[in-house]
């Protein structure tokens, strides 16, 4: 099985909501600031529940938030 | 260096127990040769438990006071959840260690007049270091996940 890995456009969602802080998306969510800045440096992947409230407050589905990549590209493995 | 409140917490507690242990285990090195775990020595226990709980309480008074307190989330219970894995095979191994050595110091005094020694005093303090080292180990562990990243 390839090792991927999680990537996210939440700068990106954040900078298109009127530039969103990263402490009132961690409110919103229901996490701290910290684990907000964690994720967008890719350096902590967040469990379902979290990654859906995230989606949820962008109003977006969840792919468009986070993208699962391997070395194959961007997607499952078949 | 822009850390969490978590993080200040940790390195709070961190540096208090190397501190008060510190300054505990270096008057037991000067005392090694003590046999039994006396009445001085269990004071010198306590005062470095009750040290460590003032600091604690005063550190997270003023902490709070200066900084916006957070409540754990699941990426700071997951940090912990490894830091105490982490700790507990540290202090298993410690565990482990101090038994290994009572059992060899007492076959070797068996066998044969040894300078090997094994005191009341000594193995209490063994368990006491092990059980710090893991502490520790809890709070560097810790601190590197939240540097690092998981």
């Amino acid at each position: 099985m390839t090792k991927g890995r999680i990537r996210n456009n939440i700068r990106r969602l954040r900078f298109d909501r009127s530039e969103m802080t990263q402490q009132e998306l961690a409110e919103r969510v229901g996490v701290t600031r910290q684990t907000i800045i964690a994720i967008e440096q890719d350096k902590y992947s967040p469990s379902l529940e979290v990654a859906f409230r995230i989606a949820r407050v962008f109003g977006v589905p969840l792919e468009e938030v986070f993208q699962y990549e391997t070395d194959a590209g961007v997607g499952i493995e078949p | 260096m822009d850390l969490s409140y978590q993080e200040k917490s940790i390195l709070g507690s961190l540096l208090a127990m190397v501190v008060v242990y510190g300054y505990y285990f270096a008057s037991v090195l000067r005392n090694v040769g003590r046999p039994e775990f006396d009445g001085g020595s269990l004071g010198r226990l306590i005062l470095a438990v009750i040290a460590i709980i003032v600091i604690e309480i005063v550190y997270h008074i003023v902490l709070a006071l200066e900084s916006k307190t957070e409540p754990k989330d699941e990426r700071d219970i997951l940090i912990e959840c490894k830091a105490y894995r982490n700790a507990y095979f540290l202090l298993a191994t410690g565990a482990c260690l101090v038994i290994g050595y009572v059992i060899v110091a007492g076959l070797a005094r068996e066998a044969a007049p040894t300078r090997i020694i094994v005191t009341p005093f000594l193995t209490v303090n063994l368990v006491l270091f092990a059980m710090v080292l893991a502490e520790l180990m809890k709070f560097l562990t810790q601190l590197f996940y939240y540097r690092r990243g998981l």
